[in-house]
């Protein structure tokens, strides 16, 4: 039933999109890939497709989703036994979009949830320079996705900083694919585009079950004229506190983008959870946790990027163990009507 | 445990004055860039719409290796939402992407 809803929503989207200008043309972007991970002596699998549409109706409304199609596959028993495989399939966002003013979009549906920067900004498979996410992102993000309204955009924009929002209040929602928890929070960040520099603050307010305020802070730096990258989060809430870090620096100032080693971008990711109290359900490790992260990332050609990194994890009250993860990543964007391509 | 993290710090020093470093001896390369493919943005178009594309898109994520101007206007809708843009920075962006 519900995915004849989808259907035929999307369907009416691209009858609307049809009817309107020309240079509404809906795109169909995202990512795929498969991703390798062994744990100790674990190894998993995961083949991932994560379509993104996006459909501008006239000039003020946009529609957006985003799905997670994703293969988990592993051995029976862990490190024994044959392989198995379990498919799951997340409807990350489907929102609509109303772009109010130069300062104020509205959006309804359902949303990621903007707390931090890597749940909005870097979880997609094709952003993220690592396969994983932080083990402290799960903090004051209430499972990832939120089903309620959203009011967002820059307070003051000019070329020298930008003060940028958000708002939003989510319902509990326990519709299969649709589940979101009652929650109310906001995001406040400041952007300095000369520095390439952004610091922000979030809170999140759980209005459901054990009620508890989240809040943290992120900084973000991409150095003007420099391919390297700065990103980090600090995170608390009932559950703990933690926090992650990560830089790249690809190294195409060595022959350019295209050559051999300027296609190559070391990373390097460190991260650590601080377990406070136990709550059920809420996603993050059950003690404390530090991993040390360093990567290789390489940029072929036609948007494919191969993965590669190994970190150290300590876990308090259990065995340490090393984590490999390969992985391979594509990139797509095209068009979903059919026209001239200038 | 203190070895550790004094060995941690001097790597983390090594690596910053290296990519300062590279980025001072080719500032100037960069600066001269003049294309106006996304990907080119990157390393320094001098238009205000690509300084915002590659401001604001790069904050994230690196650019595309291209966007047909028909894929453009979605595209740039969408950033508006993510990345919180200004209409009027929109329209500079808009404007690089599909001259």
């Amino acid at each position: 039933m519900g995915a004849r809803v989808l259907l035929a929503f999307t369907l009416a989207l691209f009858g609307l999109s049809s009817a309107s200008a020309q240079s509404d043309t809906p795109i169909l972007s995202g990512g795929a890939g498969f991703f390798s991970a062994t744990q100790g002596d674990t190894t998993f699998f995961q083949p991932v497709v994560a379509p993104v549409l996006v459909v501008p109706l006239g000039e003020k409304w946009l529609v957006e989703s985003r799905a997670d199609l994703r293969g988990f596959i592993s051995r029976e028993n862990g490190s024994t036994g044959p392989y198995q495989g379990q498919f799951f399939g997340t409807l990350e966002y489907l929102q609509l979009d109303y772009n109010a003013n130069s300062h104020l979009t509205i959006t309804a549906g359902r949303f990621l949830t903007p707390f931090g920067i890597f749940n909005e900004r870097i979880s997609a498979i094709w952003i993220n320079k690592f396969q994983d996410a932080p083990a402290m992102a799960a903090i004051g993000i209430a499972g990832g996705y939120s089903d309620g309204f959203m009011l967002r955009g820059a307070l003051i924009s000019n070329d020298r900083y930008v003060v940028n929002y958000t708002t939003y209040f989510s319902t509990l929602s326990t519709v299969n694919k649709f589940e979101s928890e009652r929650t109310f929070g906001a995001r406040l960040g400041v952007f300095l585009p000369r520095l390439g520099l952004e610091v922000g603050t979030s809170y999140q307010r759980k209005l459901q079950d054990q009620r508890m305020n989240s809040v943290g802070t992120h900084l973000s730096w991409t150095p003007p004229g420099l391919p390297a990258e700065v990103k980090g989060e600090w995170a608390h809430s009932l559950s703990g506190h933690g926090y992650w870090i990560q830089g790249g620096y690809r190294l195409s100032q060595f022959g350019g983008p295209d050559s051999a080693i300027g296609r190559l971008e070391p990373v390097f990711r460190m991260q650590q959870f601080f377990r406070s109290r136990l709550i059920a359900g809420d996603s993050l490790p059950s003690t404390n946790v530090r991993r040390p992260e360093f990567g290789l990332n390489y940029y072929l050609p036609r948007e494919v990027r191969l993965n590669a990194s190994y970190g150290r994890q300590f876990i308090s009250q259990s065995t340490d163990v090393n984590v490999w993860e390969f992985g391979i990543t594509y990139r797509f964007l095209f068009p979903l009507l059919p026209g001239e391509s200038k | 445990m203190r070895r550790r993290i004094f060995a941690a710090v001097v790597l983390v020093c090594m690596w910053s004055t290296f990519v300062l470093a590279v980025a001072q001896t080719n500032a100037k390369r960069s600066q001269n860039d003049s294309k106006s493919k996304p990907s080119d943005a990157a390393t320094g178009s001098q238009t205000d719409g690509g300084k915002l594309f590659q401001a604001n898109c790069g904050r994230c994520h690196n650019p595309p290796e291209s966007i047909s101007p028909r894929e453009a206007r979605a595209v740039v809708r969408h950033m508006r939402v993510r990345a919180m843009l200004s209409a009027e920075d929109e329209k500079l962006i808009l404007k690089f992407l599909a001259p």
